[in-house]
């Protein structure tokens, strides 16, 4: 144990991996606070630049940027009332609303503050939760695969703020898109419609990229601009908050946890962890009625949530290879690339590279505090910066990022039909992140379903036979029954108000 | 570029049918009851249900309405006279991606680049004071990072770099 640490410190303490997590929170804080350009957009745009860096300082620059966007994301939301990132979106109103009150440095001191503790509480969950769970992964067979895989795509259903039937169409599309290709349990190349190019299937970083960026530039397109930050000076941001500690440190804890359970489950992240634990806190306060004219005890609360998945999101990746959200699926991609692929194994053997992780983690949390600071001073000038000088260069990088993955120009092109995709479902209320994990998950529920179908010879028994996989499947299909149940409930009541008039 | 529900609902079930109908065509694996036909064939059915779902308009009670954020002064923004062909400015990021796999082996990256920040930042509504300068040093800057630090071969073209 404390020879691995060893190892661990030996690894992250490169001049590489201390630059790059250094450029990477920059990037992160920046890219974050941007309205419109989301934590995974920025994570998405990195992924092109880990390609080049060694294993350990890849895993460093998506720490780094995704945990740092996630937190800067709250302060155009507090200052504009326009959330950087969907995570902060929740509690924008209220953070607003505190800003008007004249209390923005305490909105954004308690951003900056309780995104770091959640942080790290997200990490000492991967660190004790992980392991434990890797023992009982290793004696998981394809069946219990399959359901997981499964059980993950139908809660990036569930979710999402949509129509339930939508999310699962859009998820549905996601997997079609990943038969594209050769990669199949025949080797056939299927729907490539005899051109070579899609013979190596879809990649999912291009699609991503598409999905999240070129859609992000055809919508800034079509909106008006943003109103320009007013200037202001601001006081000391850091006072105040140990006193908020101790006075919520109960509505502290329960967005910890809360935010950890959400990460752990495969397919929902932050954005849902804030949603949750933002009405969780309203639901449980002693004084509701303070909510949305400015409190802060639910920003504590869903600040201290949404980091505390991020890390916890990574507990499902690293196990399986199923992504907690879109960033870990990108998160991913990068570990498989640098072969450190997901599974049980990695625990046992690459041990040094997952302390690494943890050590990573934590220390990208406590570097929030610092610059998350010196973003906030800053953020008066970031934030005036037009949207008609950040567009173009993101449209340059997604050109050269997709171009860089295989050194091939059919990336721009996957990129660019992804965008037109990404912004005709957006638009139309299907969400697309459940259509991501599709992709990104597409080859390997095939895999287990396929595997399972050729072991259990065509039989649909055997899926429901084994105590894990039994329970699993409970739990998928009453991820499928719950939105028609509520929906049935729905009808029913309105049958009723209708009778009584 | 907003459609009917049943519209996005029929597409859908035309999708759907065609992919299991283009799964059920493959060939099995030999001697497996299972093969790469199995998955699409699922995944097309699925599609299809969902689709005819949306199509009659289920589950469009869960949808959320996004309500107009107001601003300072709590005025939500006006909406602003469009004539037909605003609609096609969504277009023009993914056309201009096209244009750069087409262009960039023939003029090179610096010239490709510059022509698709300058058309981007024009109609994001961006000046010429600002939109010439940044066409000249974004594709420059993005060279540097890409072609000289990270070795990603960007074709040279009419204007090498002199790095």
């Amino acid at each position: 144990m404390l020879k691995t640490l060893i190892e661990a410190l030996a690894l992250i303490s490169t001049w590489e991996v201390i630059i790059v997590m250094m450029l990477a929170s920059i990037y992160g804080l920046v890219v974050g606070s941007l309205p419109g350009l989301s934590a995974t957009m920025a994570t998405a745009l990195l992924v092109p630049v880990t390609f080049y860096l060694s294993p350990i300082a890849a895993i460093a620059a998506i720490v780094a940027a995704s945990s740092m966007a996630i937190f800067s994301g709250d302060i155009p939301g507090a200052l504009l009332r326009i959330p950087g990132t969907p995570a902060s979106a929740a509690y924008a109103d209220e953070a607003y609303a505190m800003t008007r009150k004249g209390q923005a440095e305490l909105a954004l001191g308690a951003g900056v503050w309780f995104s770091a503790v959640g942080g790290i509480a997200g990490t000492l969950s991967l660190m004790v939760l992980a392991p434990p769970l890797a023992e009982i992964a290793l004696s998981f067979s394809t069946f219990e695969y399959f359901w997981l895989a499964f059980l993950g795509l139908m809660c990036a259903t569930l979710v999402a703020r949509s129509s339930p039937v939508k999310a699962i169409a859009a998820m549905l599309l996601g997997l079609l898109v990943s038969c594209i290709g050769i990669e199949n349990p025949g080797g056939v190349p299927r729907f490539t419609f005899g051109l070579t190019d899609l013979f190596g299937g879809i990649e999912p970083i291009p699609a991503l990229v598409g999905v999240f960026a070129v859609a992000q530039v055809m919508r800034a397109m079509m909106t008006p601009e943003p109103p320009p930050l007013p200037r202001r000076k601001f006081g000391s941001i850091m006072a105040g908050q140990w006193m908020l500690t101790k006075l919520y440190h109960w509505q502290m804890t329960r967005g910890n946890i809360v935010g950890i359970i959400i990460g752990v489950l495969p397919g929902a992240g932050a954005d849902m962890a804030a949603w949750v634990s933002y009405a969780m806190s309203k639901r449980f306060s002693k004084e509701p009625e303070k909510f949305g004219t400015g409190h802060v005890e639910g920003l504590v609360e869903a600040g201290a949530s949404n980091n505390a998945s991020v890390a916890s999101g990574w507990v499902p990746s690293l196990l399986f290879g199923i992504p907690g959200d879109t960033i870990a699926a990108i998160a991913i991609g990068v570990l498989y690339m640098k072969g450190l692929n997901p599974g049980p194994t990695l625990f046992t053997e690459k041990a040094s590279s997952m302390y690494a992780i943890y050590l990573l983690f934590i220390i990208a949390n406590i570097m929030m505090i610092p610059l998350g600071i010196l973003m906030i001073r800053m953020a008066v000038h970031i934030l005036r910066a037009p949207r008609s000088s950040v567009m173009p260069v993101i449209m340059l990088c997604c050109a050269v990022g997709s171009f860089a993955i295989g050194n091939n120009l059919f990336g721009v092109i996957t990129v660019a039909s992804f965008g037109v995709i990404g912004y005709v479902m957006e638009e139309n209320g299907y969400p697309v992140a459940a259509m991501v994990l599709g992709i990104v998950m597409g080859t390997m529920v095939e895999q287990a379903f396929v595997t399972s179908l050729i072991k259990s010879d065509g039989s649909i028994l055997p899926f429901f036979e084994r105590p894990v996989s039994a329970v699993l499947a409970a739990c998928t299909i009453a991820a499928f029954a719950w939105p028609a149940l509520v929906w049935v409930k729905r009808k029913f009541a309105e049958h009723r108000t209708v009778a009584a008039e | 570029m907003r459609l009917p529900d049943r519209v996005t609902g029929l597409f859908l079930v035309g999708l759907g049918s065609a992919s299991a109908y283009g799964g059920w065509l493959l060939p099995p694996v030999p001697g497996q009851p299972v093969g790469p036909n199995v998955f699409p064939l699922v995944i097309g059915i699925g599609l299809a249900l969902c689709g005819l779902m949306i199509a009659f308009g289920i589950g469009h009670t869960f949808e959320e309405e996004e309500e107009l954020v107001p601003f300072e002064g709590g005025q939500p923004v006006a909406a602003q006279p469009r004539s037909r062909l605003f609609g096609l400015r969504a277009l023009l990021p993914p056309t201009l991606l096209i244009f750069y796999v087409v262009a960039v082996d023939r003029i090179g990256f610096i010239p490709t680049a510059a022509l698709i920040v300058l058309a981007t930042s024009t109609a994001l509504g961006a000046r010429l004071k600002l939109s010439i300068p940044l066409a000249i040093l974004a594709p420059i800057g993005i060279h540097l990072v890409f072609a000289k630090l990270l070795r990603v071969p960007l074709p040279a073209g009419l204007l090498p770099m002199p790095w």
